[in-house]
């Protein structure tokens, strides 16, 4: 072949090979920084890698990740290779009726095979977790391993098994010592593709999975709204593993050809030093996720399942918690009462909910949860009297406040005039002074209440022009202001001044106030919601005993304390309250922390089945209107 | 080996099992509206009817359908020469330059594009690159470049392994027999490279279009909430809305236009085929 010089060709390489590794270079090197910045690198730390350490979700990512990996890629190869030669021996109409079944999830865009199987766990009430998360895996691995091994089999000649039986060996025989030798290198390049597609999936995961089981893509994908540097440390951590798989793989074989000087190079030899890695890896993190457990403990070996919003408790509380009790806890985040609450009503069981009021509102109609049993709280007497006994649930018969708080402005007090806002209330989210400057915040309630508020109406109206104008109210909004519609990426966009305003809950603007002294925080006066996401026991919980002593425990000083200062919503626990907004407080001086409560335009929301559908219908259409202007 | 034909009928069971029967649920499940239930069954055609009567929902359809046109032209300009270039390397090169091609994707996809945040975000590394050649003032999260940018990131390396397996297999002799009977280097790679190449461009345009098409967590990353295609729409039926019978008549939807669509490729691969033998 002819060399030449190919000057464009070396170039779009080189630039392709620097596109590619971009991202991972600044995954490594970020996962070292000492600030929490995605930006600026400011020094040094390993600080990152003790968070990951210590955070048991992550752990158990990782090691949920390689282990359904490993026993995927296994078990798929197997059978896979089994069944490729059971249908290459069957008759043509069935293999090609398998083949066009196989070809169904190879074919079909992933998120339709992920619902596919979501709706047949669903449907014959297979409850959701680790094992079908493995059987999913399992199901669209096998396709690709008889897509792989078919092919050598289709090689063979179709009488060396029978000649092999005719010189006496047994069916099983035939099968191990000759025709499986034959398509080794079909059935390891299959077995290599089932591990590839099972370490990096998503969507199929993200779909069948349930009490809390998460691999590494669904740990990311619910924890990338707000900034969190010990995802690049987990990613670094992952990338030393697949680098090192690598070069066993690639490198030993090349090392033993050269020692043995034979030219052919046998699979099974890559094979073993890169299995052999692997185990060693998933033991390793089966280590270092398994939690010695002491029996001395009033709740050892028990188990307590968690459902909870994402990023919204302390740094330590739920350690401590275990350490106190002996019990193991497993929390599993949601980013919305909706998500939440779709579980909740296909039967998952978890022992706490935080659910928000009008959630819980809907939750005790639907007879979902139980009363809370009196005789184990002693939390009453430490909470703040405005966060109690309101409208979703009097008496606090099945709830106890988790956080509480109001929603409003935060803005830039270097680029918004704080007369616009005073003038204007929430209508300055239609003020084109501000056109592209504005976050909005991706939720139909919150949306909905700000727009009905600029509108002087009541957020929880019924009447259906009031709603209608509301939802050209919004409309407006994204027609004429360029808003960019978030979630929680508004906490750390706002923090670091990107966007003059946004609608955020008071809690985050507490926390945005902490890190950057020029954003403010303003409530109109036409009232906001006032809002109380509280704990409360499912009617199917596992656990009722443990279940009260959290809600003790979150409600206790330390606990409450160590939930507000790092989330930075307002404690229920009325010293804490005070503590964190007092002299020396973490949160000192900054208006959000305290909730308003003596406006009486402010309301709580209510739950009313008919105006949730049509807002949330409204709401996506919202966002669909947003998306066509862009 | 007719005596393994027994081996097929567990994998029967189990294929119908787990990848026929969800495949019929979900159209069950788009023909009803029982909301989470399907028993009793009650035949309706309003969830497809909502879809096809909303111009917002179809356009979000075509926008989906463009965004993964525009990202599968751009792997096929790109993937090509790199292909090219690797194919045309000693096998030695070519193994090294295959394995730095396939190393980034054995780290998690969700990962890698969560790094673009950091790396496309205001005052990150290619924003400032950008404005200093006073390329970009704008911001670049956020916005649809940022999400072509991701899908081409994550799905180019498929384009460029298929097209170089299928030119690697090529015979070079017929690259200097055509050069000898007189044809230019432009007419050899039109007539003899480019009919060669072509089931991997074909492979690697389904590659890339299928997985582009249905994403939903690339334009959630990088896109913003305003950004909204097909995926996120199935995603927001099942996830936070809970109206599966509409999720899943969307799915179908999206399932049928995928599979007409591939087949029209399929089909125009198998014309050039044919034709292959007749050109003089």
């Amino acid at each position: 072949m002819r060399q030449k010089k190919r000057p464009v060709g070396k170039f779009m390489m080189a630039a392709s090979i620097c596109f590619f590794y971009l991202p991972i270079l600044y995954i490594v090197i970020f996962s070292f920084n000492e600030s929490k910045s995605l930006t600026n690198f400011t020094g040094f730390s390993l600080r990152w890698y003790l968070h990951m350490l210590e955070s048991h979700g992550m752990m158990s990512a990782l090691y949920t990740t390689f282990s359904v990996a490993i026993l995927a890629t296994l078990i798929s190869t197997v059978v896979g290779t089994l069944a490729a030669i059971g249908i290459s021996s069957s008759r043509k109409i069935i293999r090609d009726l398998m083949e066009q079944v196989n070809n169904l999830p190879i074919m079909n865009p992933e998120i339709v095979t992920a619902i596919g199987l979501m709706l047949l766990f669903i449907t014959f009430q297979v409850e959701r977790g680790y094992t079908t998360m493995l059987l999913a895996h399992i199901a669209f691995c096998i396709p690709y391993v008889m897509l792989s091994v078919t092919p050598k089999i289709r090689t063979l000649d179709p009488n060396l098994a029978d000649a092999a039986m005719d010189l006496g060996a047994s069916p099983f025989q035939a099968l191990t010592k000759v025709v499986v030798p034959q398509i080794m290198p079909g059935i390891i390049s299959g077995a290599l593709i089932a591990f590839t597609m099972s370490i990096d999936d998503f969507i199929i995961s993200y779909f069948v999975t349930g009490q809390g089981v998460k691999n590494i893509s669904i740990l990311v994908y619910t924890m990338s709204k707000r900034v969190n540097p010990s995802i690049n440390a987990l990613s670094t951590l992952i990338i030393l593993i697949i680098t090192l798989v690598m070069v066993l793989v690639n490198v030993l074989p090349l090392i033993a050809k050269k020692r043995e000087r034979r030219d052919e190079l046998t699979p099974r030899r890559m094979v073993v030093p890169a299995a052999a890695t692997l185990c060693a890896v998933v033991a390793i993190v089966a280590l270092l996720s398994s939690r010695q457990t002491d029996t001395g403990l009033p709740y050892a070996g028990q188990t307590l399942h968690i459902y909870n919003w994402g990023e919204y408790t302390g740094e330590n509380i739920l350690s401590d918690f275990e350490e106190e009790t002996g019990a193991t806890v497993v929390m599993e985040n949601f980013d919305s009462n909706e998500q939440m609450y779709i579980k909740v009503a296909n039967g998952e069981s978890y022992d706490i909910l935080v659910p928000s009021d009008y959630m819980i509102q809907r939750l005790i109609e639907e007879g979902f949860l139980q009363k809370l049993d009196d005789s184990l709280l002693d939390c009453w007497d430490k909470l703040d009297e405005n966060c109690l006994d309101l409208s979703y649930d009097p008496g606090n018969e099945y709830s106890v406040p988790y956080f509480w708080g109001t929603v409003g402005i935060v803005y830039d007090t270097t680029v918004v005039d704080y007369e616009d806002l005073e003038a204007e209330g929430f209508n300055i989210f239609l003020d084109e002074k501000y056109k592209g400057d504005i976050y909005l915040y991706d939720s139909e309630r919150d949306s909905f209440m700000m727009a009905l508020k600029a509108l002087g109406y009541s957020m929880n109206t019924e009447d259906e022009d009031e709603i209608q104008e509301a939802y050209e109210w919004l409309v407006q909004c994204v027609q004429t202001m360029e808003p960019e519609i978030v979630t929680d990426e508004i906490i750390d966009n706002m923090a670091q001044g990107r966007k003059a305003l946004g609608l955020v809950y008071s809690g985050d603007a507490a926390y945005i106030m902490a890190e950057n002294e020029d954003m403010g925080f303003y409530l109109p006066e036409s009232g906001t919601n006032l809002w109380t996401d509280a704990m409360v026991i499912p009617a199917n919980a596992q656990n009722v005993e443990l279940a009260h002593v959290f809600i003790n425990y979150v409600c206790d000083y330390d606990g409450a304390y160590d939930n507000s200062s790092y989330v930075g919503y307002t404690s229920p626990n009325a010293e804490v309250m005070a503590d964190l907004s007092g002299e020396g407080g973490d949160y000192e001086g900054i208006n959000a922390y305290l909730p308003r409560t003596d406006n009486e335009n402010d309301e709580v929301f209510v739950y009313n089945e008919n105006t949730k559908k049509t807002l949330a219908n409204l709401w996506s259409k919202v966002k669909i209107e947003a998306s066509n202007a862009n | 080996m007719k005596r393994f034909s027994k081996l097929t009928i567990p994998y029967i069971a189990w294929a119908a099992l787990m990848l026929l029967l969800p495949m019929l649920l979900i159209a069950v499940y788009s023909f009803t509206d029982q909301g989470n239930s399907i028993i009793p069954f009650t035949f309706t055609l309003d969830n497809y009817v909502k879809f096809f009567t909303d111009p917002d929902f179809l356009l979000i359809l075509w926008r989906s359908i463009l965004i993964a046109l525009k990202t599968t032209v751009l792997c096929l300009l790109l993937g090509y020469p790199i292909a090219y270039f690797i194919a045309r390397c000693e096998e030695k090169t070519q193994n090294l330059l295959i394995l730095c091609i396939t190393f980034p994707m054995w780290i998690n996809m969700l990962v890698r594009t969560y790094a673009w945040i950091g790396l496309l975000s205001e005052g990150g590394l290619v924003q400032r690159v950008l404005s200093l050649l006073g390329l970009a003032d704008g911001e670049l999260l956020y916005t649809e470049g940022a999400v072509l940018l991701g899908m081409v990131y994550n799905f180019l390396p498929f384009m460029i392994l298929q097209i170089q397996t299928s030119l690697s297999k090529m015979d070079y002799a017929l690259l200097d027999a055509s050069a000898d009977l007189g044809a230019s280097p432009r007419q050899t790679f039109r007539l003899v490279t480019l009919p060669l190449s072509l089931p991997g461009v074909v492979n690697g345009i389904t590659l890339v279009f299928l997985p582009a098409v249905s994403s939903f967590f690339i334009p959630k990353m990088l896109g913003g909430g305003q950004y909204f295609l097909i995926g996120n729409m199935i995603e927001n039926q099942f996830i936070t809305v809970g109206e599966w019978n509409f999720g899943s008549a969307i799915a179908i939807i999206m399932a049928v236009i995928m599979m007409c669509l591939m087949m029209l490729v399929r089909r125009i691969e198998a014309r050039n085929e044919g034709g292959k033998g007749e050109r003089p």
